[in-house]
């Protein structure tokens, strides 16, 4: 048994049927908080926990599905250029709310850190979790933050953002989808940007440019706020 | 053999964006760079759509999917964040509203901005 469950094609085959099935369950019950994504991580942590599989074993195939993420994320392009035109019109808007976004996003993470009593480093790991992985690494490792819990913080925003976001556009009343989708972006890098796709094409192509967008403003404000 | 070439066509834009992300002076993402690089690729016709498009799309539609051994990399910092899980996810949690709620504010009010001053422009004349 063991054999079988360390063999990389169990972990792949694992999380085809275990995404596939919340997959199929959202689309019966139509509940957006339903999140398959969600769901299937919920799962298979507990999976893996109560059959006592070490994480090893799960990323030997768990490699692989994020191997994707590259050509995935580069895509996007694809979506930008079809929506091109759109970009064009609304270059100024975009550029200036993905520096609010940024702005907003590390400040009220370091109110919020000195409000719960969190400590230099900690705060450090947390500001630049809306923005995608590699960049956020830098900039929490640039500010003496722990790389570790910035990725554990990036990826749960993400989570969050492709959760909550289709709740968020109906509470705060984004009827743009290009507003919807820059706001999805910004807040919630790649991870929301895969919800905003399901959203429209626009929401995902205004999405996927804002991660680029809302990336480097924060390193550069990284290098002068801290 | 029209996906295959597609996706090894992806793939090289991919190691290309690696590549060329190396190059720059700060970090940057690999697969940001690729994507800016199949855009560039694309407004200058050098790849046309078609070229590409069964392999992107398909890569899009279950972009979500390739995100789930991400997640599950969680399960090992939990040891990371004793006793602090629950502010941690209050922090994830609100910044996130705050971030979403003053980026969609700021487009709607650009774009009424711009509304106005193009039904001024148009009175105007």
């Amino acid at each position: 048994m063991k054999e079988l469950t360390a063999n990389p094609m169990f972990p792949i085959a694992l999380s085809l049927c275990v995404y596939e099935g919340f997959r199929i369950l959202q689309r019966k019950t139509k509940i957006s908080a339903l999140n398959p994504l969600l769901l299937s991580i919920a799962f298979i942590i507990l999976f893996l926990n109560i059959f006592s599989i070490p994480l090893e074993d799960y990323n030997s195939g768990g490699a692989v599905i994020s191997m994707f993420l590259a050509p995935a994320t580069a895509s996007l392009a694809l979506s930008i250029y079809r929506e091109f035109d759109l970009l064009k019109k609304h270059w100024v808007p975009i550029l200036v709310s993905c520096f609010v976004g940024s702005v907003t996003s590390m400040l009220s993470v370091c109110v919020l850190c000195r409000l719960f009593g969190f400590n230099e480093h900690l705060t450090a790991s947390l500001i630049p979790k809306s923005v995608t992985t590699p960049i956020a690494i830098e900039v929490s490792s640039q500010l003496s933050g722990i790389p570790s819990i910035t990725v554990a913080a990036v990826v749960i925003t993400g989570i969050l953002g492709a959760v909550i976001s289709p709740v968020l556009i109906k509470i705060f009343k984004v009827n743009d989808p290009a507003a919807a989708g820059v706001s999805i972006g910004t807040c919630s890098h790649a991870v929301g940007t895969s919800k905003a796709v399901e959203l429209g094409e626009i929401e995902g192509a205004m999405s996927g440019i804002s991660i680029g967008i809302s990336g480097i403003i924060t390193v550069i404000l990284a290098l002068i706020l801290f | 053999m029209r996906h295959l070439l597609q996706m090894s066509f992806l793939f090289f834009v991919c190691l290309a964006g690696e590549g060329l992300a190396k190059l720059l002076p700060f970090a940057f993402p690999g697969s940001i760079m690729s994507m800016f690089l199949l855009l560039l690729l694309l407004l200058s016709k050098i790849v046309k759509e078609h070229q590409i498009q069964d392999i992107c799309d398909f890569l899009l539609h279950h972009m979500a999917f390739f995100f789930l051994p991400a997640g599950i990399g969680i399960m090992e910092k939990y040891q990371l964040l004793q006793g602090r899980i629950i502010p941690f996810l209050l922090i994830c949690l609100l910044t996130t509203v705050f971030t979403f709620f003053t980026t969609s504010l700021s487009m709607k009010l650009i774009f009424a901005l711009q509304k106005k001053g193009n039904d001024n422009e148009r009175t105007d004349c």
